[in-house]
């Protein structure tokens, strides 16, 4: 198992706390915290063409080989499609990186920035944080 | 006998080859008047429909004018009056002490409660502003907004109806235009007394609201339309907001359902 968590750990520790709810087409800061930025890598284990939010899940692995499922959001359907993404460029099975901010209240759930596919190849999530006031 | 006729006909139309842009991602828009070098002159005189009157119909954007990050513009920068309507104004909108405690509160829990983010609609002013697109149909007695986000319609009567006398309250309201001059003038009333934001930040718009929009195509590529909102129930006086918005020269609007989230994710069910 390759996967790793980068600087994160202290993510999966601190969420250990309630179980929120994600709102559909929300706020970036009602739901995400722009202060607590992650990098995970793992295998993609689902992947939903829904709107408002596309999502997927990677299984990801700790230091100590323990893995967990993380569910990450990225922006709709047809924003990303208009910047270049296809349903083909994530697949399950795929092994990718995601730099992205954790969610405020819900367990094991980010937002994604940037994915970096399995070729290398940088794609935008299509969300951004509110900007700073 | 017509259409024992059209069988066949139908059947070659099912078997031809699926183009690739299957949804039209980059399919240019008709009309649009091309340079020496084939793009779109975005600044050629707005063009006009057979009744002489400027032409609205296409699809539009609003304007990106979102302060940006420090690490550079993401892509989907949005307008600042999606977050704040009163921006630009040098007091802001001028609430009512009730409508701007109110605002004190939904902005301090960072929009959390914005109906759009529970998949209603946003009404006519985020119609303007909400970062998806819009189509315009336009007729001479009637113009239709078909909006993306929502995926929803709305209907600008110019067949000379009046407003109704006292409208069952609605999200989008009634709304009747007439042309002044080169400029389509819009009114409407009969707004939902809650539920109903005019930006991110939680700005209200109550039942008492009459909004006159006064719609102007500067050019093929930008339209302007100034919104003056008149509800003295939460405004201590109307106050007029001018927005643009660009045409989209390539591509078409997308599905857009936002419910499917909630539908599918557990927990996503908002409230």
């Amino acid at each position: 198992m390759h996967t790793a968590v980068r600087r994160t750990l202290f993510a999966s520790l601190s969420l250990l706390m309630t179980v929120g709810v994600a709102r559909a087409h929300h706020s970036f800061a009602a739901e995400y915290d722009v202060r607590r930025p992650v990098t995970f890598s793992g295998r993609v284990t689902s992947v939903r063409w829904i709107n408002p939010h596309v999502r997927f899940s990677l299984d990801v692995a700790d230091p100590a080989g323990v893995v967990t499922n993380w569910q990450f959001e990225m922006g709709a359907v047809n924003g990303l499609l208009r910047r270049g993404w296809s349903r083909d460029l994530l697949k399950v099975g795929d092994t990718v990186t995601v730099d992205g901010y954790l969610a405020r209240e819900v367990m094991h759930l980010a937002n994604a920035r940037v994915i970096t596919l399995s070729n290398g190849r940088q794609m935008s999530g299509g969300t951004m944080p509110d900007p700073e006031k | 006998m017509h259409a024992v006729r059209g069988l066949p006909l139908a059947t070659l139309v099912l078997l031809l080859p699926i183009p690739i842009a299957a949804q039209w991602l980059d399919y240019p828009a008709a009309g649009v008047p091309a340079r020496a070098d084939g793009s779109p002159d975005l600044t050629a005189q707005a063009p006009r429909a057979s009744d002489g009157k400027p032409d609205f119909s296409g699809i539009w954007r609003p304007e990106r004018n979102q302060r940006c990050p420090p690490d550079g513009c993401p892509d989907n920068q949005m307008s600042e009056q999606f977050l704040d309507f009163g921006w630009g104004m040098p007091s802001g909108l001028p609430y009512q002490p009730w409508a701007a405690a109110l605002v004190k509160d939904r902005a301090a829990r960072a929009g959390k409660e914005d109906p759009t983010s529970s998949c209603f609609p946003g009404g006519i002013v985020r119609l303007h502003t909400y970062p998806t697109m819009n189509k315009i149909v336009q007729t001479p007695s009637l113009i239709v907004i078909l909006s993306e986000r929502e995926t929803t319609y709305r209907q600008i009567f110019l067949d000379g109806r009046p407003l109704p006398a006292d409208p069952l309250p609605t999200w989008k309201g009634y709304s009747v235009g007439r042309w002044d001059g080169d400029t389509l003038v819009v009114e409407s009333t009969g707004f939902r007394d809650e539920g109903i934001w005019l930006d991110r930040k939680g700005s209200p718009l109550t039942e008492a609201a009459r909004i006159i929009e006064r719609f102007r195509r500067v050019n093929v590529g930008r339209m302007e339309v100034q919104i003056t909102v008149n509800d003295p129930k939460a405004y201590t006086a109307p106050f007029t907001v001018t927005l643009n918005e660009y045409l989209v020269t390539r591509g078409d609007l997308l599905d857009f359902i936002c419910l499917e989230e909630r539908a599918e994710i557990p927990g996503t069910n908002p409230r």
